[in-house]
């Protein structure tokens, strides 16, 4: 059974066409990376996903799941991680973990919450506001969240921006124990060197239209599109 | 997901947020504050005269101030794509209106009750033997004003003119409420028998009752669209 499967999807605004038939699979314990140029239509991909848009026509599965009807139990399996880091700036690193996992009926100790914040390396800062976080640290957050919520099903923006050396090495060792223990990953990225060390498959969106093309392909090739 | 809690967990969020950045009811405070000293001084009165005016004063004072809040209330959702979240979240929508309810109608009694001794005093009014009453009536008010605002907040916070938008489409729908609010009020304050204003009492209880039913149903709708 794939974990997420998009069905020949396409989606207009008004009457340009951001994507065309897209299809593609990704099986549980799979990460598919997804390049493209900017405006290629990765992030509208992303968030049709993730249930925050409608695809024009097409159809999506998640876990089996259907995207569009059984959408409140995708919204369950799945876990998204964007440009907006989806933190509050008045709450702390800690606060806003249990708020986010609160929302979702978990209730971590403070030790799984201290252990998960030391893992990113934002641990000394677990009680600071969010305001005075940088992006980077936003992100690092991030990570810790879907490390305490286990998705089997992970949307990732632009994992690597904002992050430094280190952090990518965090977010690549986060994606590979996520995949080990059975989650599927689709990442979209405009790093290819550090996408390259987690993805299993990987596709070229272009102008609406995915190509799949060899992991392999992704360091070695001059362009990819 | 247990729908109670998701109710008190944005609460929660909501408060312990404005108690760090009091930015919203300190805003809320100086404007009422600043229309309580202009009437004050614009007329000269007897206390049978304010008995009249004052109703109607306090309540134009008490909406125009609750718009301020609730034009924050949403806005706050948008740093960060948190709104993008919680439309993410595998929640009942209902829960985040109803959570979102208990902030707002917290927010607007707060300020009322820091304000109405003001009214008292610059009024000269004597009133502390129908205390109960008035709180009656004002958390009557106050609903009926957060249960509609709460609503039409979430429908203009993406959209670019919603300053203006959200009185607009607010102040109409909650004439009912001005109506009743002011005329009960103003009955407590000439010392009438309960019978007498007991059904504008009634009209404020029946106008939460509805609005607050219907903006709860209406509400998935309006998130996720």
């Amino acid at each position: 059974m794939s974990a997420l499967r998009g069905i020949q999807l396409n989606k207009s605004y008004r009457h340009y066409q951001v994507l065309k038939e897209v299809s593609f699979d990704v099986a549980p314990g799979e990460c598919y990376a997804l390049f493209g140029p900017n405006g290629a239509g990765k992030t509208t991909l992303l968030k049709i996903l993730a249930t925050l848009q409608t695809p024009s026509s097409g159809r999506f599965e998640v876990m089996g799941l259907d995207g569009i009807r059984d959408r409140n139990q995708v919204r369950g399996i799945l876990l998204m991680i964007a440009h907006g880091s989806y933190l509050y700036g008045e709450l702390d690193a800690v606060e806003n973990l249990r708020f986010a996992l609160g929302l979702r009926g978990l209730s971590p100790a403070d030790r799984e919450i201290k252990i998960a914040l030391d893992r990113v390396g934002i641990g000394a800062f677990a009680d600071f506001k969010i305001r005075y976080f940088s992006e980077g640290m936003k992100k690092r957050l991030s990570i810790a969240k879907a490390m305490l919520i286990r998705p089997k099903v992970l949307l990732m923006d632009e994992p690597y921006s904002s992050l430094d050396e280190r952090g990518m090495k965090i977010m690549n060792q986060f994606i590979r124990e996520s995949t080990q223990q059975g989650a599927a990953v689709l990442m979209t990225s405009h790093n290819r060197a550090q996408s390259a060390e987690v993805a299993v498959k990987a596709g070229v969106l272009h102008q609406g239209v995915l190509h799949e093309i060899d992991v392999k392909e992704l360091v070695a090739a001059h362009e990819l599109f | 997901m247990n729908f109670f809690s998701v109710i008190r967990w944005l609460a929660w969020k909501d408060l312990i947020s404005e108690m760090r950045s009091r930015e919203t009811i300190s805003s809320m405070f100086f404007f009422a504050l600043i229309v309580i000293l202009i009437f004050s001084f614009s007329f000269s009165m007897d206390q049978q005269t304010a008995k009249t005016l004052m109703p109607g004063i306090m309540w134009v004072a008490f909406v125009f101030t609750g718009i301020i809040g609730l034009g924050k209330s949403f806005l706050a959702e948008l740093q960060n794509d948190c709104l993008e979240n919680l439309q993410m979240n595998p929640i009942p929508r209902g829960a985040i209106y109803l959570g979102k309810l208990v902030s707002n109608f917290l927010f607007m009694l707060i300020v009322e009750l820091i304000l109405f001794p003001l009214f008292v005093i610059f009024f000269n009014l004597d009133v502390f033997d129908k205390l109960p009453l008035f709180v009656l009536i004002l958390i009557a008010g106050t609903l009926g004003v957060s249960a509609v605002g709460t609503l039409f907040s979430a429908m203009t916070v993406q959209i670019r003119a919603r300053e203006v938008m959200l009185p607009i489409l607010l102040l109409p729908l909650i004439v009912p409420v001005m109506i009743g609010a002011v005329e009960a009020t103003g009955s407590v304050l000439s010392g009438e028998s309960v019978t007498f204003y007991r059904h504008w009492i009634e009209l404020l209880v029946v106008f939460d009752i509805i609005f607050t039913i219907v903006s709860f149903w209406v509400f998935e709708f309006i998130l996720d669209h």
